[in-house]
């Protein structure tokens, strides 16, 4: 292939990823009642009638409290099970390795399934948050883990060990050593915990409780009957609040986020 | 003193609550989802007391249900073959392009993973529908007398989901492509192969892990998909997992919809080996 004809093959696919997402973000600034394309005049109508709908206000705070609570939940397990994985694990460590990797392998549908059929058979139900945050801790786990292993590869354990004969107890050595040197990895899978918890919808959706709903449930059930560019405005804040964190973390704070 | 056995246990609870949440959380529901496969119907509860096979015999005995296990694995593969075709060379060039191009198409193919998958499919059925700006522009334009048939079918869910599962291609074969030193590549070319041959010979068959990986990430990807075939397939095209999920959140049939899930995973994974062990032989070849 000829290289102007390659770099042009390239940039179609780029527009092809980014389509369908500039499309929801033009779509919400569009003044008319329904969705046209061009927008028949540009307004933030559809922003207010959403601030103003307590359904989507209500959805969005369900949302933050249950990524909140994923993301320290996630962060402190995840965090654990790597510092196991580069410093204890041994032989082990391939195992671990796949373990850990496991929620994001396996179809999230079927887990939500069998998420759903096992808090019911402990009588645990999904009248409270307990199954749903049980979830998305599940499927966020391996971003944490994935982050903070590839933040300790360069640890060596001697430094641990120095601090440990000039009398540094077990707690020190973590906060004084180890914390400091994994904390961008910490920081950068807790939010991608974050991001993730935020945006996840099958396992949120199987395990929701009557009249409980996160912003992406609430935003399939009103897209299913409704068709205003109301939900476009519920999606860019969203996109919004998602590319807020990364932005944040990459350029602002310098981390790293790997999402691999 | 004594000493305390810490130092043979203490590393062992770091690793103990994930593995304590994925032993619970993981491994016994996803044995559960087995055992609940082979539970009797219930009568006004999930499931009745009582063990039976019925539930695979309603499977076996009923074509349409074998006949969407049929349709879900022909988007499965039509949705990888077109992400390869589309994704190797993008792949190619995030690799080997030039630098400035690099940073920008990385973002720009990890970005659509950020967005919420409900609002990637919604983007689609604007663009798709009726009503939808490729029908409006291409009617505007004269092009068409009526609204093509874009949404509510099989090609509406494909494109879709081959826009979702793009990335998931694309960075595999990437790093496969990374990982193959140039330096073979230019070797081939200063013996007189062509950039076909090169290519076809050189970087081709050393990206095919890359391949596999980003093909089986795909395949199984879209047969588990749930929300795209949902919102884009409306009700007249359904896929298992739909199929499955309306089974178990709607009308309750929770030991059926298990044994729809189990044959569904089972084929899925039947083909994943089967195309494992191909491309396997393919470069060992």
């Amino acid at each position: 292939m000829s290289k102007p004809f390659f770099t042009v093959y390239c940039l179609i696919i780029y527009a092809f990823l980014l389509a369908p997402i500039a499309v929801v973000v033009i779509a919400s600034f569009n003044a008319g009642a329904f969705l046209t394309f061009p927008p028949q005049g540009l307004s933030f109508r559809w922003y207010l009638v959403f601030f103003n709908n307590e359904v989507f206000m209500r959805a969005i705070r369900t949302s933050l409290w249950i990524a909140t609570l994923t993301m320290v939940i996630s962060g402190i397990i995840g965090t654990m099970a790597a510092m196991f994985y580069v410093t204890h694990a041994g032989k082990l460590k391939e195992t671990v390795r796949v373990a850990m990797l496991a929620p994001l392998l396996l179809p999230e549908v079927l887990t939500a399934i069998s998420l759903l059929f096992f808090v019911y058979s402990v009588g645990l139900g999904t009248q409270n948050l307990v199954g749903m945050i049980v979830g998305h801790v599940l499927i966020t786990l391996p971003f944490v883990f994935i982050n903070v292993s590839a933040s300790m590869e360069s640890y060596d354990p001697a430094w641990s060990l120095a601090a440990q004969s000039l009398g540094a107890g077990r707690f020190t050595r973590f906060r004084r050593i180890m914390l400091p040197l994994i904390k961008p990895g910490v920081i950068g899978g807790c939010l991608f915990a974050f991001i993730i918890s935020f945006d996840v919808f099958t396992i949120s959706f199987m395990l929701k409780g009557v009249g409980m709903s996160t912003l992406p449930i609430q935003l399939f059930d009103y897209l299913r009957t409704n068709f205003t560019p109301e939900a476009a405005a519920v999606s860019t804040c969203s996109i919004v609040l998602t590319m807020a964190v990364v932005v944040i973390s990459e350029k602002v704070l310098g981390l790293r986020i790997h999402r691999f | 003193m004594i000493v305390p056995p810490r130092k043979r246990f203490g590393p062992l609870l770091l690793i103990a609550p994930a593995a304590i949440l994925l032993g619970v959380f993981l491994v016994l529901p996803y044995l559960n989802i087995v055992v609940m496969s082979f539970r009797m119907p219930g009568q006004g509860t999930p499931y009745g007391p009582g063990f039976t096979l019925g539930n695979y015999g309603k499977f076996f005995s009923d074509f349409f249900y074998i006949q969407q296990v049929i349709n879900t694995l022909w988007i499965g593969f039509l949705t990888t073959f077109i992400c390869l075709v589309l994704g190797y060379p993008v792949a190619w060039q995030l690799a080997r392009g030039a630098s400035t191009f690099r940073a920008l198409g990385y973002a720009l193919v990890l970005s659509p993973l950020l967005v919420g998958i409900v609002i990637r499919s919604y983007g689609w059925t604007i663009l798709l529908g009726n009503n939808g700006i490729i029908n409006r522009t291409l009617t505007g334009w004269g092009l068409i007398d009526g609204p093509l048939p874009l949404m509510y079918n099989a090609l509406g869910i494909i494109i879709a989901l081959v826009h979702v599962f793009l990335p998931f291609m694309i960075l595999p074969i990437m790093s496969a492509i990374q990982g193959i030193d140039p330096s073979l590549e230019a070797a081939a070319r200063s013996l007189g192969a062509s950039k076909v041959t090169s290519f076809r010979r050189i970087t081709l068959p050393l990206s095919l892990p890359g391949i596999q990986a980003g093909c089986i990430l795909v395949f199984v990807l879209s047969l588990s998909a749930y929300v795209t075939p949902s919102l884009i397939g409306g009700l007249r095209v359904k896929t298992m997992a739909v199929t499955v999920v309306d089974a178990l959140i709607d009308t309750f049939q929770w030991p059926f919809g298990s044994a729809l899930a189990l044959m569904l995973s089972v084929t899925g994974a039947i083909f994943v080996v089967i195309f494992g062990r191909l491309t396997v032989m393919k470069w060992k070849a």
